[in-house]
């Protein structure tokens, strides 16, 4: 894996890496919104929020624009595409390896019986 | 201290889950001595050349991968947790002895992210029902580790380890 491929999975990772963040960007996938409804259902102070949301912004997985006193944010996928494709990378890998398990295993228990 | 934490999220990990028509026993056998983990860990065409396992915390759990081109990629980890022909925890974040892995020194299998491994075992009469569980993190969580030290229990390590919300 190319080291900038690794760096952005890392930086995907470390964003979906916290609750606050996730759902964040699973209200986003329904839209962009403002910081002010980003906010609202979470019981913390707003630093301490937008700190979250300049994580995601970091990390790719957002993008803001300001109109006017109003900044809106919006989720951009491709990062997070990157992230599920290494995913789905793996489970293959742990797939391939769990039937090789299961040969060997098959043939452990035929040659003790 | 075997009840150690886990908290999976399906964004970040993967769950496996398989029964076998094979006694606990053999299962565990497969996972945990050296010579027969090298029949298997590695998925083909790539093989396993080496292994050393040391069935304790912080015990080594290392492999050495040899590519289809020939050429050998060691991994060294340890395991977090050992409870005979149940429970199996390992880790590519922290080396033998708990020292911090760095990323990308060593490696080069192609998986440069760390994981930790927790695989379960559960005899149901004459078979077994393994589960594998694969969580991932990114490197700042590992640091954070790094930074914290190992000395508050295996749970608080995992979840050092990867910093996750959601409980399955």
């Amino acid at each position: 894996m190319p080291n900038q491929q690794a760096a952005q999975l890392n930086r995907v990772f470390h964003g979906l890496a916290d609750p606050t963040r996730r759902a964040v960007l699973e209200r986003l996938s329904s839209g962009p919104a403002a910081v002010s409804e980003l906010a609202e259902p979470f019981k913390m102070s707003l630093p301490a929020f937008l700190q979250h949301l300049e994580v995601l912004e970091q990390c790719g997985l957002v993008k803001s624009r300001k109109t006017g006193r109003v900044r809106t944010y919006r989720l951009t996928p491709r990062p997070l595409k990157a992230a599920e494709s290494w995913l789905e990378k793996q489970h293959k890998i742990w797939n391939r390896r769990l039937d090789q398990l299961d040969t060997l295993l098959a043939e452990l228990k035929e040659h003790k019986s | 201290m075997s009840n150690s934490t886990i908290q999976i999220d399906l964004k970040l990990d993967l769950v496996l889950e398989r029964t076998v028509d094979v006694p606990r026993e053999i299962v565990w056998s497969a996972w945990t001595q050296p010579e027969l983990l090298k029949k298997w860990f590695v998925p083909a065409p790539w093989s396993a050349v080496d292994c050393e396992l040391d069935l304790r915390p912080g015990g080594i759990f290392r492999t050495v991968m040899r590519s289809p081109e020939g050429q050998d990629f060691p991994n060294a980890g340890c395991f977090l947790e050992i409870v005979p022909k149940e429970k199996l925890v390992f880790t590519s974040a922290l080396g033998p002895g708990y020292r911090p892995a760095i990323r990308g020194s060593k490696t080069g299998s192609g998986d440069e992210l760390h994981f930790t491994a927790v695989i379960t075992l559960e005899a149901q009469g004459t078979r077994t029902k393994y589960t594998a569980i694969a969580i991932h993190g990114d490197e700042a969580s590992a640091k954070k580790h790094e930074e914290i030290g190992f000395y508050q229990g295996w749970g608080a390590a995992l979840d050092q380890l990867v910093a996750l919300a959601k409980t399955l």
